[in-house]
């Protein structure tokens, strides 16, 4: 029952992690799910009639057309080119945008439009704001923001420009009235979501030359798409650990139930069953369990998916990754169910004696013991905990592997706390990137520095490079001056002291193939020029692969004026407030977005792991005591007749298993703590990011979570204790 | 082996005053022992016997506290014991009861040596006398040269004197055994009874339940127990070694 409910547990929470995760990793497939998207949407100058598009082979249903016209978004003097796209007021059943905040068009309020989410973010847009647009005619119009959605239709902003908004139809006329210069779109869904671009093309050629442009939900799911490789990474790490620590946990219950079957076995084998039958048997027995259990775990994940989250955009995971993660636990159910019941079909016909208890254990220990003087039940306690050794081993192992991850998980946590409250230690000093706007740069400047906020601000530039063996460019950023750097945060090397050097992350070093003290060609902006490597730095952006040079570095015509200021902040300002401040001045004020926040998605992984690891721990334990149990019941029934009390024979049983646990934990603990930076810092190796994120966890929270993990160990020991303690001395045989 | 300090004749080693028990088992209550009324004297041995069910084990037990009482006394030397609570029968146990059993009950996860030692030490004895008693006890009951091996290792009979060294490791006042050769071939039999006169010679208060009268001619006095009552109890006349033991000794017995 405990295995049952073990994997279902296990297998319910990989399911919803999974789902989180490709659903954090990438919200297209939530968003183009939940709102029956597109798979093509087609861009025509004139309407096309939609009876012909859905009569095409492999098109089951078509949305719109719809109007889309141009227009300008003016906000406080800031112009933000806008595309108006009509939408009925009753959501089609193709393509409709989900509604995340405020509501959907409504006929009575004809000056309200809904504007798409990452754009509405982008200019500061809520629900019950107003702004007004300017047609191509130059006209003014007041609208007003109804609510804000979300769309598996286009791509978020600033990525997929321009920014959407939707009107109603009345509403776009009167902002752009002449035809001309609007333009039809049509989103087709797709019996074949692969066969894409063999629709446009039938497409293409059944508008003859009407259509302008197409876009497919590849392009769409490919924009939205968050590459983050150490997401990638940690997470794959966290899912073999905790496979890992469920085959032991199903090892070990299913052991103990053949070792408590033994005697079954034994008279099974006299009977005449062979070897083969009786593995056969055991893995059927157990093995069905264990699969009633994975039943169980896809169930309560899909659930779990399916009503819990219904609020937000996740739906239910894809048939890939089910199936894999399925398949995976079947294997390992029947791989960790199969080592114990080969040892069961084993069992001799009649049960060998029991090998030799280890000689004079109870003295030696025992006299040790007196001389510090122990109470009994711990001597007899730790005694009984290593009568059995593999079980024993087991158990610690057991325990000591969910312990380390949750370690490493712990350690992953105080990383993105780093993260948060250093951002310059992983080379994110400016909180704030200022473009001059409509100002020269000097003047922005000068606007910047007036704000008591700020500490410094570097001038900076990004241009594309190409680099030796690279087909495709990769970003150099030159920001601050050799006189006076931006504090980057280098971790090997040094800083690049003048012209000519420069420092790098770790995944142009991979990139490149070069070390820190080489010397490498590359074209910057158009120009020719030699660097030296001599130092590398954090690199969050752009997984690791940008170059980082001084500003005079760079040839002056790609250097003057700036293009943007980076901004640091003084220790303990609010980004946000400055940024608004800053903004009310004229200027395009970004903020930097924290490391941690795009990897917000791990803590609810890190969480979600914790609590199957702390699962998986605790059934190895009761396993454990079980076991623990039912090999010294009958001993402790005689030693009480001996005279120990019933609290004696609790604490000897809970010792029995506590000391495994402990041993377990602080073994865990131990080893989590010594390898989580390194193992973190690979990760960032690996990812680009570059060793020198990784941060162990606290000691604080290293002792409160051994603490924890040993006090609820206990407890669960002294259930099955406490039946032990009333344990009655046998009259018959054993 | 007898207590250094010998208290007075007035004081019995254990004493049962109108015991009763009643095991409520599926709603019937049984009555296992309707009101026993029993005094054991220092140096006695005293042997229990009565058919299946008679509840003989039942007042061994209580009187060593594995189980609990209805109504009625229990005086375990000189002090009221069945009103201690489980924890204090234990440390009574440990300190003034040995019992042997009739399925020998050692501990199998350790040595014959840890098996004598442990109630010794449990008692508070320093390591070092312990192992001198053991070593003592083995050598009187032959098995020195078994200390390092297995309870499953030895037999039936070699398994039950080291039951017996173990019960006898804290020199208890009084040693409760339940049918103590009811599980042993005749020859090993032979032997147990013959270590059980030994130590009741030095000394030793014994109260044996038997089912077995040639076993039951050992001791000083017999019980009777039949449907929870004592129904016969009187003084053996001290037995003579027979070298042909028969069905005469049940004979001169009742007679």
């Amino acid at each position: 029952m405990l295995t049952v409910l073990a994997v279902a547990g296990i297998l319910g929470a990989l399911i919803t992690a999974a789902t989180l995760l490709e659903d954090g990793t990438n919200p297209w497939r939530g968003l183009f799910t939940r709102g029956n998207g597109a798979h093509v949407w087609i861009h025509t100058k004139d309407a096309p009639d939609p009876a012909t598009l859905k009569a095409l082979d492999g098109v089951t249903d078509v949305a719109g057309p719809y109007r889309s016209a141009p227009a300008t978004l003016v906000q406080s003097g800031k112009k933000t080119p806008v595309a108006l796209q009509e939408m009925p007021a009753v959501l089609p059943a193709v393509g409709r945008p989900i509604v995340r905040e405020g509501a959907w068009l409504d006929p009575d309020v004809p000056a309200g439009v809904v504007v798409e989410r990452s754009f509405a973010k982008a200019t500061g847009l809520r629900p019950g704001a107003s702004f007004s647009v300017i047609g191509l005619n130059g006209a003014d119009h007041a609208l007003t923001v109804v609510g804000l959605a979300e769309s598996g239709d286009q791509g978020f902003y600033p990525d997929w420009t321009p920014g959407l908004a939707w009107t109603l139809s009345a509403t776009l006329r009167q902002v752009e009235p002449a035809l001309g210069r609007s333009e039809a779109v049509t989103g087709l869904r797709l019996a074949d979501p692969d066969a894409t671009s063999l629709i446009v093309q039938r497409t293409i050629t059944t508008l003859a030359g009407q259509v302008q442009r197409a876009t497919t939900w590849r392009e769409v799911q490919a924009s939205m798409e968050l590459d983050n490789r150490l997401l990638g990474v940690m997470l794959a790490l966290f899912g073999v650990a905790g496979l890992v620590a469920a085959a032991l946990a199903i090892a070990n219950a299913v052991g103990g139930r053949v070792l408590a079957q033994q005697r079954d076995l034994a008279t099974l084998k006299s009977l005449g069953f062979t070897r083969r039958q009786v593995v056969r048997m055991l893995v059927i027995e157990h093995g069905s369990l264990g699969l009633l259990g994975i039943a169980l775990g896809v169930l309560c994940g899909r659930l779990i998916t399916a009503y819990t989250l219904a609020e937000t955009v996740v739906v239910p995971l894809s048939s890939a990754p089910l199936v894999a993660i399925t398949c995976g636990a079947v294997l390992m159910v029947l791989v960790a169910v199969w080592l114990p019941a080969w040892r069961g079909g084993r069992t001799p016909p009649i049960p060998a004696a029991p090998s030799a208890p280890p000689r004079g254990h109870l003295s030696r220990m025992a006299r040790v013991a007196l001389l510090v003087r122990l109470p009994p039940a711990l001597v007899l306690g730790a005694r009984d905990a290593f009568t059995r050794r593999l079980p024993a081993l087991l158990t610690t192992f057991g325990v000591a592997i969910p312990m380390m991850m949750i370690t490493i998980g712990l350690g992953c946590w105080a990383t993105l706390d780093a993260f948060r409250s250093h951002p310059e230690q992983v080379g994110q000093a400016a909180a704030l990137t200022v473009r001059p706007g409509n100002l020269t740069s000097d003047a922005a400047n000068r606007l910047v520095l007036g704000n008591p906020d700020v500490v410094a601000s570097y001038p900076g530039t990004e241009v594309d490079t190409v680099v030796p063996g690279q087909t495709r460019t990769v970003r150099t950023r030159a920001l601050g001056t050799v006189a006076d750097p931006y504090p980057f945060s280098v971790v090997e090397g040094r800083m690049f002291r003048e012209r000519g050097e420069a420092v790098a992350g770790q995944g142009l070093l991979d990139l490149l193939n070069v070390r820190i003290g080489d010397r490498t060609r590359l074209t910057i902006g158009g120009t020719p020029l030699i660097v030296r490597i001599v130092g590398r730095v954090l690199e969050p952006e752009q997984d690791g692969e940008v170059l980082s040079v001084a500003l005079d570095s760079l040839a002056p015509k790609d250097a003057l004026p700036p293009q943007y200021y980076g901004v640091v902040l003084r220790q303990g300002a609010d980004p946000a407030i400055v940024r608004a401040r800053l903004q009310s001045q004229g200027l395009e004020v970004t903020q930097a977005v924290n490391l941690a926040d795009r990897l917000s998605v791990i803590r609810v992984i890190i969480v979600l792991l914790v609590v199957v690891l702390a699962l998986l721990g605790l059934a190895t334990m009761l396993t454990a005591s079980a076991l623990g149990l039912r090999d010294h019941a009958l001993d402790l029934a005689v030693l009480k007749a001996m005279g120990l009390t019933p609290r004696q024979v609790m604490a000897t049983l809970v010792t029995g298993t506590g000391l495994l646990v402990v041993l377990g934990v602080g073994a865990g603990a131990l080893a989590g703590a010594a390898v989580s930076s390194g193992l973190i810092d690979l990760q960032g190796a690996a990812s680009g990011i570059g060793a020198g994120i990784g941060r162990s966890p606290g000691a604080a929270t290293l002792l409160v979570a051994v603490l924890t993990a040993v006090g609820a160990a206990l407890l669960v020991a002294l259930i099955p204790a406490r039946r032990a303690a009333r344990a009655r001395i046998p009259v018959t045989p054993r | 082996m007898s207590p250094a300090n010998e208290p007075g004749p007035t004081t019995a080693a254990v004493q049962a005053v109108n015991l009763v028990k009643v095991y409520q088992t599926g709603g019937l209550p049984v009555h296992a022992v309707r009101g026993v009324d029993l005094r054991v004297d220092r140096g006695e041995f005293v042997a229990i016997m009565g058919p299946s069910g008679s509840g003989k084990s039942t007042l061994v037990h209580m009187l060593g506290g594995l189980d609990g009482r209805t109504s009625g006394e229990i005086w375990v030397d000189g002090k009221r014991a069945d009103t201690l609570n489980e924890s204090g029968w234990a440390i009574l146990r440990r300190q003034k009861i040995g019992f042997v059993f009739q399925f020998f009950n050692l501990v199998a996860n350790m040595t014959v040596a840890d098996n004598v030692e442990l109630p010794a030490l449990l008692g508070g004895s320093t390591p070092r006398h312990a192992r001198e008693r053991r070593e003592y006890l083995l050598g009187e009951l032959g098995l020195a040269d078994k200390a390092d091996a297995s309870p499953a290792q030895l037999s039936g009979g070699e398994q039950q004197r080291v039951a017996l060294a173990r019960a006898l490791a804290n020199q208890p006042q009084v040693l409760l055994a339940d049918e103590p050769t009811g599980n042993l071939d005749s020859r090993n039999t032979r032997d147990v009874l013959r270590l059980l006169g030994e130590v009741h010679r030095q000394g030793q208060t014994i109260v044996m339940v038997t089912h077995d009268a040639r076993v039951a001619g050992l001791a000083d006095r017999l019980v009777t127990l039949l449907d929870g009552m004592i129904v016969d109890d009187g003084a053996i006349a001290p037995p003579r070694r027979r070298t042909k033991p028969g069905a005469g000794d049940v004979v001169e017995l009742r007679g």
